[in-house]
């Protein structure tokens, strides 16, 4: 069985229930916070009310002195601990200047909500009482809270020297004879705001320091790898630390970055007892990361075919007050700035800059989102201008195989653009007529966004699966699970290679004491990784059987085949055997029934500095997504009608799971188009709830129409690409084309609050 | 974690308004809670002592008296939604109900805690205004009717003494050729606050004529609103698209919304004209008759 | 303030407790080992904590556990296991309408609510009985879907 060709599949391809999905629905899924401990404490931190100000004392005598406090830590407490908050997992990476963030600040905060000190009480009443005990002396300090102020002269320093993060650029071709080639040159600003992940669950666990002294923490988190981190920051060897995985509650990025790792462990460590610390839901969206703001200067020049000539992007992001894994972010945004089209001439200056906002790091697209909004605004702005079709204007532009990318790396398979675009457009159906107020417009949004991560991190993956004496199969593999089913997809995997029952599959969730570290479930990169790595384990443990079995049959290992728990012959099926009895054969003579695995994504060198220039990526996800609005001319508001999503996912290993994670993308892409807006007023949240801070809910987008196509040219198992994030990119820029369609005039701002439409009316001299 | 606070569990009416005796000023109603624990949550409220009114008997039924409409104090907005009598002849304050907070949320809210409340968006306000709807308010040994339009004073006030409790809500059944719309912009279509909401009821004559306007309006000013000028403008008039655009200009003065993050006051009066407009304008259909 | 000992019924079992009046039925319900459970934003935005109340789906978190007493409270994990899920239970795991979870026992029982009081909804019915759940990661549909599967099956005599 190799990758890529397709045999009759039995479990791939099929929508089989997840293995965790009964568990979820009868309420039996152990979460972070669902666990307790015989003693255990409760954890809480204080946190700045001050987006930038200076500590000038902490007063931590009272709090102590409270009976039932087991325990205040404040940074002198830890050694003035700081934590690398940079990419975790991989190998042979040096840290990054600046990725050094203070567990709890001393001296200076610098975003509302920094944590300053922890307790660890009896009771969860008596910890909130110690926080209450606690007094900080504060001296305020002028902020700064956007980064284009950040940048200039003079403004105050959040992230030394000159509050620059991360600078990107690509220069590619020549940019200038490429607009002097032009016939019409379109530039505009488009703007996106922070973005709060909402994931039902709050950050939460429990840590332990167990008998042999090793910190046990068990935490709803999307890394694995941050026991190094951990065991660096509390200064023990990476041995003794331990992180359990459970189920996440959702994670989108949010709980990539450590959230409540190093807390639990400082105050298990500190008070030898299980410390139980759970964010509440205000406290998960001060405490934790933000999908980065940003600024897009975004200038292209077209020929009377709409054959694009250059393009000159400048990306401004908001760091907020630590960079976290801006620089990535940023990275990301450089690479997908010019879109899914073939462009010879490039220039792109990418720029992040600190700020006493809340800090920003991934989310689900981590960069990728945001440039899309720009560049397929623009082709919208193009078709326009020249009075061409917009499906025309996208055609002769979208990337063919053999083209390259931006930064020059080849896309080597057909990216099946066009195809994508126009089944999303013919699924939308008859356009529904203007009624009233209200009129329809239609858009759709082309895109490609990376999975798996960035080559030169020489990514890894390790799983191990392995036969029992009863042909059931073992699957162990450090992979997150935050509801992509990723853990089931390694089950249906192995099931497939094995041909054993789902039913008789077990993954056990991720344990850095007894399961192979996978790497992070984030970057779309689980499939695609961890899945390959099961796919070879699985497959070593296939050759064993089949040679074995080809012994006893005296057929070729070729002519056998494993299916519902039997090895046959394939051209007499009737000739077969039980596989548990070959499993015995096999043990009886001491050959190897499980198997170890490591999946290399490929290794390349970073990219040119100066050009922008290098493979970046092992691979691209391809799509469209078509929305059909109407907006209310008179309110403002805007319905959506109907909306399509169209995505080559290479190949569905569970197409329930597929369509589940296109749906809930899209979703997400609409509220970022329609609704979401986590306001930040001189550094301080103004959404601070769910009250404020408005998701979508059941009734307010129709279902997200889902076509698959399969092209079978992923690098995951079975030619599969990765979807998780794939599936947001294009949701909000096809609703901001739809908007403009209906209203003739365009925003160039997310969200497209009813206020927003109603401005660009009066703009256009249309107000009803 | 809620702060700490008493809680009084009376088993009757009677024993509740003798303990609200007792221990008033200081004390709050709870009913449903469902903006009581949010507040007490986030710090707006640090009450000493509560006093549970969920599910007292005497609160919970909807009766017809005579030419009054009379619901319980204790009704939950996910009542009102089932109850036949409510449909029948207060269909506006079914269209609020519908549209207040979730489904979860409504199956334990009161009207009687919407009201008391007092916030500027409670859903269930305009429908009763324009209901010309009056609270009674019991406390031991006494009761006084207050026309709804006297009861709210301020944001989160109203004329409701601390040893006073929402005993029933009474509507007196409209006339026939009366109707009513209820209509609420939010940023979301469920589970949301209003940026305004509002009730438009028109009652006619023989003829058609609008024989008594009565516009509320809700979230564009400290307390939910009559708005006189505007019902001036269309008594006895014919619903022409030109009478109902005077009326919505002038509800739309009438206003006096401030900016918050749900909206801006320039939009919120905006958009009052707008849905004034078409809830008069859904009145107007009848109007060639 | 003083613990109060109130008795809750919760899927069938009793239990006495001593609790002060400023504890929720949600933190009650969790204490008591009834983690399903869930604490999402603990002031009823979010809907994770849904708990039937005498036959009503509430936010449990908006509850005091001392006006529950002596009531019959019903939890997701209360209205199936793992060897006799319920046809809603069964449905959504088939449906793919379960991703991270955590929304789920909630969903379970906005949905069992809604399916008593009207065995035969519309979509547009389902998706307004569980638009006080939020999801964040299944935009709904497959949700949907599960639970018009699980209205079929109840209809068809399942239990």
């Amino acid at each position: 069985m190799s990758q890529g060709e397709s045999p009759e599949l039995r479990t791939v391809g099929k929508p089989v229930r997840r293995f965790d999905a009964l568990s979820k629905a009868i309420g039996a899924t152990v979460y972070a916070d669902d666990f307790k401990m015989p003693g255990m404490l409760y954890g809480k931190a204080l946190r700045s009310p001050y987006p930038s100000a200076r500590i000038v004392r902490i007063h931590t005598d009272r709090a102590r002195a409270l009976p039932g406090v087991a325990c205040v830590l404040t940074a002198a407490d830890i050694g003035y601990a700081k934590m690398i908050a940079d990419i975790p997992g991989q190998t042979g990476q040096r840290e990054r200047r600046g990725s050094e963030t203070p567990v709890l600040a001393w001296d200076r905060v610098r975003y509302k909500g920094e944590a300053v000190a922890l307790v660890a009480a009896e009771s969860e009443e008596l910890a909130e009482r110690a926080l209450e005990l606690i007094h900080v002396e504060y001296e305020p300090l002028p902020g700064v809270f956007n980064p284009v102020e950040a940048m200039k002269p003079g403004a105050p320093v959040v992230f030394e020297p000159d509050n620059v993060v991360a600078r990107w650029k690509i220069r590619k071709g020549d940019v200038k004879a490429g607009f002097a080639a032009a016939d019409l040159i379109v530039e505009n600003t488009y703007r996106v705001p922070f973005v709060e992940h909402a994931y039902l669950e709050p950050e939460s666990g429990v840590a332990w320091v167990d008998e042999r002294g090793v910190i046990n923490i068990r935490v709803s988190t999307q890394v694995m790898e941050h026991f190094r981190t951990i065991a660096r920051t509390l200064g023990v060897p990476q041995n003794r630390v331990r992180v359990q995985g459970a189920f996440v509650g959702g994670g989108f990025g949010g709980k990539e970055d450590i959230t409540t790792e190093l807390f639990l462990a400082l105050l298990a460590q500190h008070t030898r007892r299980p410390v139980r610390l759970v964010y509440t839901r205000e406290e998960s969206i001060l405490a934790h990361s933000k999908r980065h703001p940003y600024i897009i200067h975004h200038r292209i020049g077209v020929k009377k075919s709409g054959r694009i000539t250059a393009v000159q992007i400048e990306l401004i992001a908001d760091s907020g007050a630590y960079p976290y894994l801006t620089p990535y972010v940023l990275l990301y945004s450089t690479v997908m700035a010019t879109g899914p089209y073939r462009v010879d001439n490039v220039w792109v200056d990418a720029v992040a800059a600190a700020t006493n906002n809340p800090f920003t790091s991934a989310f689900r697209g981590f960069g990728g989102p945001q440039p899309c909004f720009a560049y397929e605004s623009q082709m919208d702005e193009i078709a326009r201008a020249l009075g061409k079709d917009p499906l025309e204007v996208r055609r002769v532009n979208y990337l063919q195989a053999g083209d390259t990318t931006g930064t020059g790396q080849v896309i080597r398979h057909p990216p099946l653009l066009e195809e994508t675009a126009r089944r999303a457009l013919e699924a939308l159906g008859e356009k529904t007529p203007d009624h009233g107020p209200v009129r329809v417009g239609r858009g759709f949004a082309s895109y490609f966004q990376s999975y798996g991560r960035l080559m030169w991190l020489h990514d890894t993956s390790q799983a191990w699966v392995g036969m029992e004496m009863d042909g059931t199969v073992v699957v162990r593999c450090g992979a997150p699970d935050h509801g992509g089913g990723q853990l089931s997809s390694l089950c249906q995997i192995a099931s497939e290679v094995l041909g054993v029952p789902m039913a008789n599959v077990v993954a056990y969730t991720p344990d850095t004491a007894l399961t192979p570290l996978a790497g992070t479930t984030t970057a779309t990169r689980q499939l695609y990784m961890s899945g390959n790595a099961v796919f070879q384990a699985a497959t070593a443990v296939r050759r064993v059987l089949l040679d074995r079995a080809s012994k006893h049959f005296e057929e070729d290992p070729e002519n056998l085949d494993l299916a519902d728990s039997r090895v046959f012959v394939k051209s007499d099926p009737d000739r077969s055997l039980p596989l548990v009895d070959l499993v015995r054969m096999c043990a009886a003579e001491g050959l190897p029934l499980s198997n170890l695995a490591l999946f290399k994504a490929p290794f390349r060198d970073p990219i040119d500095l100066e050009t922008g220039q290098g493979d970046v990526f092992p691979d691209f996800t391809f799509g469209t997504f078509a929305v059909e609005v109407g907006v209310d001319t008179e309110t403002g508001q805007v319905t959506v009608l109907k909306n399509v999503a169209c995505h080559d996912v290479g190949r569905a290993i569970n197409p329930a799971a597929v369509i589940g994670q296109i749906q809930g993308g899209s979703y997400q892409g609409l509220g970022y188009a329609l609704m979401e807006n986590l306001i930040v007023e001189n550094g301080e949240i103004k959404t601070p709830s769910l009250s404020e801070y408005l998701v979508p809910t059941a009734v307010d987008y129709p279902t997200t129409q889902v076509i698959l196509l399969e092209s079978g040219t992923g690098v995951g198992p079975f030619g599969a690409k990765g979807i998780g994030e794939p599936a947001l990119t294009p949701a909000a820029p096809a609703v901001a084309n739809a908007v403009a369609d209906a209203l003739g005039v365009r925003i160039y701002e997310l969200p497209l609050t009813p206020e927003r439409v109603l401005a660009a009316l009066e703009r256009a001299g249309d107000r009803s | 974690m809620l702060p700490e606070f008493e809680l009084l569990m009376p088993r009757s009416l009677p024993e509740a308004l003798e303990m609200l005796a007792g221990s008033a000023p200081d004390v709050l109603p709870i009913a449903g809670g469902t903006n009581l624990i949010p507040d007490m949550r986030g710090g707006r409220y640090r009450p000493g002592l509560l006093l549970n009114v969920a599910g007292l008997p005497e609160l919970c039924a909807i009766r017809r008296e005579e030419e009054w409409l009379v619901i319980g104090g204790g009704v939950t907005i996910a009542d009102l939604l089932d109850d036949p009598l409510v449909a029948q002849h207060a269909p506006v304050l079914r269209e609020a109900a519908r549209m207040l907070a979730s489904p979860l949320v409504r199956n334990r809210a009161t009207v009687a805690g919407n009201l008391a409340n007092a916030s500027p968006a409670a859903d269930t306000a305009p429908p009763l205004l324009v209901l010309d709807a009056e609270v009674e308010l019991a406390s031991r040994g006494e009761s006084r009717r207050v026309p709804l339009r006297e009861f709210f004073v301020h944001v989160r006030r109203t004329v409701r003494r601390p040893d006073e409790l929402i005993t029933t809500i009474r509507i007196p059944l409209p006339p026939a050729g009366s109707s009513a719309r209820f209509f609420k912009v939010a940023l979301r279509n469920a589970d949301a606050i209003a940026v305004v909401n509002g009730a438009v009821r028109v009652d006619r004559d023989g003829a058609g004529r609008c024989q008594g306007a009565r516009i509320a309006l809700g979230a564009v000013a400290p307390t939910p609103i009559r708005v006189p000028e505007a019902e001036a403008a269309l008594e006895g008039q014919w619903l022409t698209p030109e009478v109902i655009a005077r009326a919505a200009r002038l509800a739309a003065e009438a206003a006096r919304p401030i900016d918050d993050l749900r909206g801006s006051a320039a939009y919120r009066q905006h958009v009052t004209a707008v849905m004034v407009r078409r809830a008069l304008a859904e009145h107007g259909t009848r109007n060639t008759e | 303030m003083e613990p109060r000992p109130i008795i809750l019924t919760v899927n069938g079992r009793t239990h006495q407790v001593a609790l002060k009046p400023n504890v929720t039925l949600l933190h009650a319900l969790r204490d008591l080992g009834y983690t399903d459970v869930k604490n999402g934003c603990e002031k009823g935005d979010c809907g994770a904590c849904t708990v039937l109340l005498n036959g009503k789906a509430v936010n449990s978190c908006l509850v005091l556990a001392w006006q529950a007493d002596g009531a019959q409270i019903t939890t997701a994990a209360g209205l199936g296991t793992v060897d006799h899920p319920h046809p809603i239970q069964e449905a959504l795991a088939d449906s793919g309408g379960i991703q991270c979870g955590f929304c789920t026992p909630g969903i379970v029982v906005a949905a069992k609510a809604l399916l008593d009081r009207n065995p035969d909804p519309t979509e547009e019915e389902i998706r307004e009985a569980i638009s006080g759940n939020l999801c964040r990661c299944t935009g709904y549909s497959l949700i949907i879907e599960g639970i018009k599967a699980a209205a079929a099956r109840l209809a068809g005599g399942e239990r």
